[in-house]
This record gives structure tokens, C-alpha cells and sequence, in this order.
């Protein structure tokens, strides 16, 4: 299904070498101008594809929410979040409450998936949508096996068109932290 | 069953208007969930099952087919079964359902069944989509509208895999999409019913 999109995909790209077995690169789709930023750390692949506000609406509005109840979350700065366990030392374990955004070095409040329900329970989101909106969300907790455990979801950072932010990923393998962080995130425009 | 889905399925072309507003919708919703995926094809699929160290009895799993027939797990035990939970939206769910059809074929003679659970939508929903995967689906499609089956599994995300032996407890399992048609996956499940 992929295959009947063509994607050429400009190689740029940004390296942080200082960061012992971590590697960052960004990813411009020359048609459309999605940008993806991707990291390996520790065994563990982590990226981010920028999700266009236009798509977000488009699939919530497809899953019943309306025009008005989609706004918020489709303007918020929403990421095609992918993590996957290739070969870190054992089973990871994370919650995204243990992540974090900063920008310029001054951190900013990450809002979770169940303040996100909430919010649009306030709105009179019908069930159905609000059961597809939590299950297209990148998992608030989970935990991966070595050799391709993963996951693919949305992740609100909650800022305006065309911020810049870094994100520090967190996880745990049986108790010891472990931690990547992507660098110069922008939100689409 | 099977036969009964197979000739849905055959009526796609003739259904009513409103399915084929629904098609031509699900393909814009699809177009626009590939645009983002484009540019994240997601990381390739790869064919590891996790063995569980403990492995624990299959929670119940009581839910509604395509043809409006109730399906319940305790009816299996003996046969190994393959527990898929789906949605439509999901593109990895997308990306595995033909190898999952295709380990569907290499198994069903073999005391093996696959339910694909489908989370949290309807058969207006699903329908469609079907028509839309090659080779179509013909295992049966189970549907957890209010989502608590997959809770009761423990699934976070989607799509997540299980594998559960004759005697109804849980071997395998997969977090993510797989290529469910590589022999290694085929041997295991295979393995199981022996």
C-alpha cells in the first residue's frame, strides 16, 4: 500500500556524533515537505514524522469527530511517533509521562492522553470517535522484546505552527534508565 | 462462515450507494494516512514472536463476527489460535493483514484459527476496507466495539498479536506488525499444534 505513494526522500542531513551510539537524521519528503527526525540509541530506533494539521482533521472528522471538536488537537503540533526495541540489552519498559520537551532549554508540559479525553469530553466527542482518538495515540505506557517489539501512534507536543523543541525519550530496561533525545523538532506549518 | 463472508465479499460491487461513499472516503482517509506515512514507512517488518515466560491462561474473548454470529475462544480449545487485534486506521494493521491471510491459508487445514479482532469500529467501517486488502481477508473478523476484550488482553497498541495454545494458554506474542507468511512464524505456529 506504501508502495502507491512516491516518496523521495532528501537525505540531509544532521549529525550528533558527540552522542556516543546515537544518531540523528531528518528526513524531508520532497513532494509534500513532511519532515521526519529519527534517532538509534542504546538498540532502540525512535522517530517523529510530522503530521500536517489538514491530515489530522481529515482523519478525526473520518472517525467522527467534527470540524470544531478536531481543531485542537489537529493545530497542537501532532508527530507520527514510531519506537521499536531492535537490539537494546533486554526488554524496555516506558511511560511517556517520564518524557520531555524543552525548548531553548526551558521545559514545556507535555499533556497526556487522558487530558486530551477529558478535553474532548468536555466537547461532547461521541464515544466511538473518542475510542478511535485513544487508540491512535502513541501508547501512554508499554513494553517491547528485543528483536522488533513496536509501536506507531500519534504524539501532541502541544505547541504553535513552526515551533522548534527537543525531546528527551525515556526508558528502562529491569529498573536502569536509559535516554535519547532528539534535537531542533519543528512543528508543521 | 467462511463461505457466508466469501459471498459478502463477492456482493462488494453491487452494494448500495452509501458503501460506495464509504469506499470512496476510506480511500481519501487511506491517501491521507499514507501521505503521512510516506515520509515514515515505519521500521521494516520482521518475523520474532516473544516467547512468554509465563504463560498464562487467554483472558475471555466472546465477540460478534461479520454475519452476526457470536465467536467465543472457549469453543476453541484444542486448536491453536492466532488472536490479532486491528483497526483500520492503523498502518501497520494494513501492512501485516495480506501476510496474515497468507498464514491464515498455509494453517487452516492444520487445526489452526486466526480471529482478527477489530478494535473500536463497526462493520460499515470494516467492510469496505476488506474489499480493499489483496488477498482478502477470509478468516474471521471479531469486533470489540467498546474496546474491552483488548483491555482484557492487555493490549496498548495496535496492532498486537497472540498465539495461543491447544490447551488455551498464551505461547507468543507480538507487539507491532510482522510478516506473518515467514516460515519462522508458520513453524511456530505449526509447532504448536503438535
Amino acid at each position: 500500500m506504501h508502495n502507491s505513494i512516491t516518496t523521495l526522500t532528501v537525505g540531509l542531513m544532521m549529525s550528533f556524533s558527540s552522542y556516543a551510539g546515537m544518531h540523528q537524521t531528518m528526513d524531508v519528503d520532497s513532494d509534500t515537505g513532511i519532515t521526519s527526525w529519527k534517532i538509534k540509541a542504546h538498540g532502540v530506533s525512535f522517530s517523529l514524522t510530522q503530521i500536517l494539521p489538514e491530515q489530522s482533521r481529515a482523519f478525526y472528522v473520518n472517525r467522527g469527530f467534527t470540524l470544531q471538536q478536531s481543531e485542537a488537537f489537529a493545530s497542537s503540533c501532532v508527530y507520527m511517533t514510531v519506537m521499536r526495541n531492535d537490539n537494546a540489552p533486554g526488554t524496555i519498559h516506558f511511560k511517556r509521562s517520564n518524557w520531555s520537551v524543552s525548548i531553548n532549554n526551558k521545559p514545556h508540559q507535555l499533556k497526556s492522553v487522558a487530558q486530551w479525553i477529558d478535553t474532548l469530553k468536555k466537547q461532547k466527542v461521541k464515544m466511538p470517535a473518542l475510542i478511535a482518538f485513544r487508540w491512535a495515540q502513541f501508547p501512554p505506557e508499554q513494553e517491547y522484546e528485543v528483536g522488533g517489539d513496536w509501536n506507531q501512534g500519534m504524539l501532541s507536543i502541544g505547541l504553535p505552527a513552526g515551533s522548534y523543541f527537543d525531546l528527551k525519550v525515556r526508558w528502562d530496561i529491569d529498573g536502569k534508565e536509559y535516554e535519547t533525545t532528539l534535537r531542533g523538532v519543528k512543528c508543521a506549518q | 462462515m467462511e463461505k457466508s463472508m466469501k459471498q459478502r465479499y463477492g456482493e462488494l460491487s453491487v452494494r448500495n450507494k452509501n458503501h460506495f461513499m464509504k469506499i470512496v472516503l476510506l480511500i481519501v482517509l487511506v491517501f491521507s494516512f499514507n501521505t503521512v506515512t510516506a515520509a515514515e514507512n515505519g521500521p521494516p517488518l520482521t518475523h520474532k514472536l516473544t516467547k512468554l515466560k509465563q504463560q498464562l491462561p487467554a483472558p475471555a474473548l466472546r465477540l460478534k463476527n461479520m454475519d452476526d454470529e457470536v465467536v467465543d475462544i472457549k469453543d476453541l480449545k484444542g486448536k491453536v489460535v492466532v488472536v490479532n487485534f486491528w483497526a483500520t486506521w492503523c498502518p501497520p494493521c494494513r501492512r501485516e493483514m495480506s501476510s496474515l491471510e497468507r498464514l491464515h491459508l498455509a494453517t487452516k487445514e492444520k487445526n489452526v484459527v486466526l480471529l482478527a479482532v477489530n478494535v473500536g469500529e463497526d462493520m460499515d467501517t470494516v467492510f469496505p476496507f476488506l474489499g480493499m486488502i489483496s488477498p482478502s481477508p477470509s478468516f474471521p473478523i471479531l469486533f470489540d466495539t467498546d474496546t474491552e476484550t483488548a483491555k482484557q488482553w492487555q493490549v496498548k497498541g495496535l496492532p498486537t498479536t497472540y498465539i495461543v495454545s491447544p490447551e488455551g494458554k498464551i505461547v507468543y506474542r507480538a507487539i507491532g506488525g510482522r510478516e506473518f507468511d515467514h516460515p519462522a512464524i508458520q513453524d511456530a505456529v505449526i509447532k504448536l499444534t503438535k
